[in-house]
This record gives C-alpha cells, sequence and structure tokens, in this order.
C-alpha cells in the first residue's frame, strides 16, 4: 500500500479530512506527522534563510520528520480557492521550496489550484493527482466527490457544535488530537475571541498553548470557524470590500464581526514576517480603534518568543478586561 | 483636482511631461530623502516591506504639497502590493488629508485601462490628445533608460569616477527640459556621446554582476542606497533587465499580444520552481539559472520581509548552475557601510573565482 504522508501544519488545519478522504479512497495509507515539537522547529529552521516565516519552518520540521516514513509527501500549490483572490508566495512556492531546501525528502505530490483558471484545469489537477494511484478516471471522480463530501460535514461539524479544527478532526478521525483543549467551562469570566490562520491558532507549540490557557483562567474562547461562512463574507465586505487574499476572512472577516458582536475582547494571533497578516491585521487593529467598542490585542509569535512574555501580555489583557466589565456592573447597577 | 504620484526611481519625469501636455494640474513629490523615508515608516505597519514605507512617504509629502488624488499601484496577482492602496488610503485620511487613491491595476487592465484612468484624470481630453501625450512621455522614459544603459557601462572604466553619473544627472535634467522630440532626440544622442567620450581605462576587464530581484528596489536608488554606482566604484559592471522602458514595453503592448519577454527566464527557472509565486520571485530564480554562464556573479535585492523573494532565496542555492550570489535586503536599517563591506568581500572573492578560473 501506497503511503502518504501529510505534515501537521499551514493548510492541514483546512483540508486534513478532505485530503484524508481522497487517499484512502483511492487505496493508499495516511501518514500525518506527530504534534510540533521543539525538535521539529528547529530542524525546520535551520534548513531556510532567517527571514522565512515561522509557520514555513514548522511545516519543513513536519516533512523532515516524515522523511523515511511515508512514500509521498502530500503538497499542494493553493492559488486560490475563490475567484479573484490570490494566496501568499510562500504557500504558492510551498512545493518547490520544500523539494529546494529538502533534498532527501520522499517524491511530493504537488497539485495547482487555482479557481480563476477555470472548473476543467481544476478537474484536470485532481485527475492527474489521482493519477498516481489508478489510471480509471471514474475512481478518481468519487474519490474527489467523497472528499468533498467529508469536507462539507467538516465545515459543518465545527460550525453547528462550535468545535476547534483539532475536536472536528478528532470527532472525525476517532484518534485523539494532542492536547485537545477541554470546550466551554461553566462559569465563564469572559468570552474572548481569538482571530489569525488555524495554524497558528491550532498547534499548541508555537503559540504556547494559547487557548488551553485562556479556558484555564475561565474565559470561553471563539475562534473564526465558529462563524458561517455567510457571516464571514458579509463582515469581510463590510470592512474591505472584495477579499484580496484566499484565507482573508479568518482573520479580517472573523475580526470585524467578533468586534461588533459584543465579546469582551478579540486577540489577533501572527506571525513576524507574515505579508499577508502584517496587512491584514492592521485593518483589524485599525477599525477596531475607530469603533472603540471591543478591547483588541495582536499578539506576533517567533520563533524566539518566550513563554513569560506571552503570558504576560495574556493576563494584563484580561486583567484590563475584567476591570472593564466590573466598573460597567456598576455603572448598570 | 490636483494629481500625484510617487517616485520610482526616474518615472517622474515621463509622468510630468504626460501631465503638462495635458494640462493637469499635478505636483511632484520631493525625490526620496530621508524625511520620505521616516514619515513612512512613522506611519506604516510594522511588518511592511520598504516599498510600502518609501510610496507612503512620497503620497503624505505629494498630499502636504495639496495633492488629492494620488496614484498608486495595484490590482490583484502580484504580492501584497494589490492591497497597498488600500491601506495607503486610509492612513492618509486618519492623518486629516481628504485624498483619493486611483489604483493602476496594471498587471490585469493593460494599457486601455491605463490611458482611461488618464483619460478621467485629465478631465476627458481628446483621445488624439492623450495618446500622443502618452507618447511623448514613453519617448522620454526610453531616452531616460537608453542613456542609463550606457552608464552602465562607462562607470566600471572611467578614470575619474564620478564623471558617468555626474553627466547622467545633468543629461536627466535636459530630458526633463525638453519638450518636443526633436530637443529630446538631440540631447539623447549628445549625452551618449559624451559619456562616449569619457576617458576610460582601457585595460580593464571590468568583472561582470547581475542585477535581479523585486522589482522596485531594484529601480529605486535610493531603497538600494545605489547599490550600482557603489559597484562601479568597485570596478564592476552592472547588467540588469529590470528598466521601466522595458516594462511598459512588454507589460503594455507586447504581453497582450502573446510576447512575453520573460518565458525565457521562467522557462530557466521551471527545473527548480514550476509556477509564478508572484512578486518578482519566478524571474529571481530564472535569471540566475540563465545567466550562470554569462555573469561573474549575482545580486539579489529584496526588500525585508518580502514573500516572493524569500521563496526564491531559499530555492536559488539548490540550482545546478552555480554562480555567487549575494542577497542584500533593502529596509529603513540599511546602512551604507555595511553594504559597502559586502559589496568589497563579494567583490573579492569574484575576482579570486576569476583569477583560479584563468589559471587553469
Amino acid at each position: 500500500m501506497i503511503r502518504i504522508g501529510i505534515p501537521r501544519a499551514l493548510l492541514y488545519y483546512q483540508y486534513y479530512p478532505m485530503w484524508r478522504t481522497f487517499f484512502e479512497e483511492l487505496g493508499a495509507e495516511v501518514v500525518v506527522s506527530p504534534s510540533t515539537t521543539q525538535v521539529m522547529l528547529a530542524s525546520g529552521s535551520s534548513r531556510v534563510v532567517a527571514d522565512t516565516c515561522l509557520p514555513v519552518k514548522v511545516f519543513l520540521g513536519h516533512v523532515l520528520s516524515l522523511v523515511g516514513k511515508c512514500d509521498y509527501i502530500f503538497i499542494p500549490a493553493i492559488r486560490s480557492v475563490e475567484s479573484r483572490v490570490y494566496n501568499c508566495s510562500k504557500f504558492l512556492g510551498l512545493p518547490d521550496m520544500t523539494r529546494a531546501v529538502i533534498p532527501e525528502s520522499p517524491p511530493i505530490l504537488d497539485i495547482d489550484i487555482d479557481i480563476n483558471k477555470g472548473k476543467r484545469n481544476l478537474y484536470q489537477a485532481i485527475y492527474q493527482l489521482g493519477r498516481h494511484f489508478t489510471w480509471n478516471p471514474f475512481k478518481v471522480r468519487r474519490a474527489s466527490l467523497a472528499a468533498w463530501r467529508a469536507h462539507l460535514n467538516y465545515r459543518q461539524l465545527m460550525s453547528s457544535h462550535n468545535l476547534t479544527p483539532p475536536q472536528a478532526i478528532e470527532r472525525i478521525t476517532g484518534t485523539p488530537e494532542a492536547e485537545a483543549n477541554s470546550g466551554y467551562q461553566s462559569s465563564t469570566q469572559a468570552t474572548i475571541a481569538i482571530i489569525g490562520h488555524p495554524y497558528l491558532l491550532y498547534d499548541e507549540h508555537i503559540n504556547h498553548r494559547f487557548i488551553s490557557r485562556l479556558e484555564q483562567a475561565h474565559n470561553s474562547v471563539l475562534t473564526p470557524e465558529m462563524l458561517s461562512a455567510e457571516e464571514l463574507q458579509s463582515a469581510t465586505a463590510r470592512l474591505v470590500g472584495r477579499a484580496y487574499w484566499t484565507y482573508e476572512e479568518e482573520v479580517v472577516g472573523a475580526g470585524d464581526h467578533y468586534l461588533q458582536s459584543g465579546v469582551d475582547g478579540v486577540i489577533g494571533i501572527m506571525t513576524f514576517g507574515c505579508g499577508p497578516d502584517s496587512v491584514m491585521m492592521d485593518m483589524v487593529r485599525r477599525q477596531a480603534s475607530k469603533l472603540k467598542t471591543t478591547p483588541f490585542m495582536s499578539l506576533t509569535l517567533e520563533e524566539h518568543t518566550a513563554e513569560a512574555g506571552i503570558v504576560t501580555r495574556l493576563e494584563a489583557f484580561l486583567d484590563m478586561i475584567h476591570r472593564r466589565k466590573r466598573s460597567q456592573v456598576k455603572v448598570c447597577a | 483636482m490636483r494629481v500625484s504620484i510617487p517616485h520610482m526611481g526616474n518615472l517622474y519625469i515621463p509622468v510630468k511631461a504626460l501631465f503638462e501636455r495635458l494640462n493637469v494640474d499635478y505636483v511632484i513629490p520631493p525625490v526620496n530623502n530621508q524625511r520620505t523615508l521616516s514619515l513612512g515608516v512613522k506611519y506604516s505597519p510594522e511588518g511592511l516591506c520598504i516599498p510600502f514605507k518609501l510610496t507612503l512617504g512620497n503620497l503624505i509629502e505629494a498630499a502636504e504639497l495639496g495633492a488629492d488624488t494620488l496614484l498608486m499601484a495595484g490590482g490583484y496577482g502580484i504580492c501584497r502590493l494589490g492591497y497597498y492602496a488600500k491601506i495607503q488610503e486610509q492612513i492618509i485620511r486618519d492623518l486629516g488629508y481628504n485624498c483619493e487613491i486611483v489604483q493602476l491595476g496594471v498587471s490585469e487592465q493593460k494599457l486601455f485601462g491605463l490611458l482611461k484612468i488618464i483619460k478621467r484624470l485629465s478631465n476627458y481630453a481628446s483621445w488624439f490628445k492623450i495618446i500622443s501625450a502618452f507618447r511623448f512621455g514613453l519617448a522620454k522614459l526610453n531616452a531616460l533608460d537608453k542613456i542609463e544603459r550606457v552608464v552602465q557601462k562607462i562607470r566600471p572604466v572611467e578614470r575619474i569616477k564620478g564623471t558617468a553619473n555626474w553627466l547622467f544627472a545633468k543629461a536627466i535634467k535636459a530630458i526633463d527640459k525638453a519638450d518636443d522630440y526633436a530637443t529630446l532626440k538631440r540631447v539623447q544622442t549628445d549625452y551618449i556621446d559624451q559619456l562616449n567620450q569619457v576617458t576610460k581605462d582601457n585595460q580593464a576587464q571590468p568583472l561582470i554582476v547581475g542585477i535581479t530581484g523585486e522589482f522596485y528596489v531594484i529601480l529605486e536608488p535610493f531603497s538600494n542606497l545605489d547599490v550600482e554606482s557603489e559597484l562601479g566604484k568597485l570596478g564592476v559592471e552592472v547588467r540588469r533587465m529590470t528598466f521601466i522602458s522595458e516594462w511598459t514595453k512588454f507589460s503594455l503592448f507586447l504581453n497582450p499580444l502573446g510576447v512575453n519577454e520573460k518565458d525565457r527566464i521562467h522557462k530557466a527557472a521551471l527545473p527548480y520552481l514550476k509556477r509564478d509565486i508572484g512578486g518578482d520571485g519566478w524571474e529571481s530564480v530564472g535569471e540566475k539559472v540563465l545567466h550562470a554562464n554569462q555573469y561573474d556573479g549575482l545580486i539579489h535585492l529584496a526588500p525585508f520581509t518580502c514573500m516572493p523573494e524569500i521563496t526564491a532565496q531559499n530555492i536559488m542555492p539548490s540550482t545546478k548552475e552555480n554562480i555567487p550570489v549575494l542577497t542584500i535586503l533593502c529596509d529603513e536599517q540599511i546602512a551604507k557601510l555595511g553594504m559597502l563591506t559586502r559589496l568589497e568581500a563579494f567583490v573579492d572573492l569574484l575576482e579570486s573565482r576569476r583569477r583560479k578560473r584563468n589559471n587553469k
């Protein structure tokens, strides 16, 4: 049986159920890399120039951990998943970059996803990918339809049950994800929304267990995945007009939605050197300072981010929110 | 309505000619200087690149001079540059200037889109007037770039360092003043002659170094600390493929007809980078592969945190075609002495490589 490696980084959190279904339908075995560790991050960082962003370094660490454990590694080059939007160069160049900096990696299965080039092009790309397993186009078609259904189920599961991607993946696959957070607390102090890309929010190593920390302090946490596609789209349209980036909604859309939805605070998580986030987070920050209704904090992660630094800023932010809430209660009474 | 445009190299000269011929009320902000940079850095989000910061500085300085319609590159599918106009407009509005930013989405609208914007700015002048003004602007652009190519050849071999640059500065002024084709033609031939008569070191065999990387930092000497002149002083001949006139020629006229000058570069990059990654990343890799046998070395200019160029920088070392590459990241922290030291070391390396090759 052919073993396909999928790194648990970057787009894993968005598409894993879909990819897994596709490959399993075609009779392959899917191998996922373990959760991020310091060793993986260090080994990934050692391969690239220092300016490369943290998520890509983490991604390469995951690829390195898969070397020797699988026959192929699946790395798609996703240019756009909607008409006339565009993705970060690092996603576009990911297969080529991985090949260049990790010469010992197993052969890379890459597929170009570009909706702007039309449906036919997309189907051809999918068939090209399927060709590695079967010559039969009908089999590929069946697998891709099943994969699409799995993806829709996954999205549905997250927005209807308020689950985070790791929790939803755990339900679907039945294997417990490492340190999945424990869900809602009964006595919540405050409701905090966090916005950012899934690969930052749910990688507990690089964000220093940010969500669990919030929950341990008895806050309920909202994430972009808990909003429906319509809510995200309308919020994005309100703030910036048409989306420019492929994953703009989970930052700008979720940011604008939560800023106006009466949560107690919004925290944006981004990494140093992230091109899209540097502009998108700024849009949200400007909106927050214009609205003046909801406190907003943006945290920039990089591989040197110290745990204590994150904790201090988080505590200060929460203190501020609690004080604010107390004074509001007094005013009302 | 007072129109303005940010700086990029000598772009302001043809633009000025265009606006003057169409009687547009325009203002050109001061050429990039320390104040422009400080303004840009002060009001930019921290993670953005030097092209954003400098153009923002230009736009603020233009707004100070009363401009209310600012032109800025934009559009879908390049890199985050496509998003810049949106943010810059907000920043300038927040500073209290009532300005509109007009996006030049050149990558998608091509020539006609550009002409339509010019028509709007010129208060709907006749098409004949617009096209003739546009042609004159292009003629100035071509003259500038033709002279610059000669300057690049003279710089490394001139006896008295700085002569070519001095003549180039004079030529820029003369081209700026010229207001008909005949004068322009005369200025062009005149200065090319003068440049060719500069006393040269005929024994010199200058090293040849290619310049590649991101469009803006290559073309704006203020952002790269005039790396080309510095290389000239070290006796190195600079070759680059990026010129504004080349870009307009292909991007506005020939690409829509299906001629793409970059196909050759892309084809060279194909074994290492299979797809367009936005910006000039594909070209950077391609130029390394393509010119490995023609050049002695390559200088790769990129703004700090540039997404496409970082990807390219990661891929470059793995190519089979081997040629020394020096990546210079440009941002507001770059210091002249630091860059000079690196350039000198790089040139030393290239010289010793050449000596070794000749001894074989």
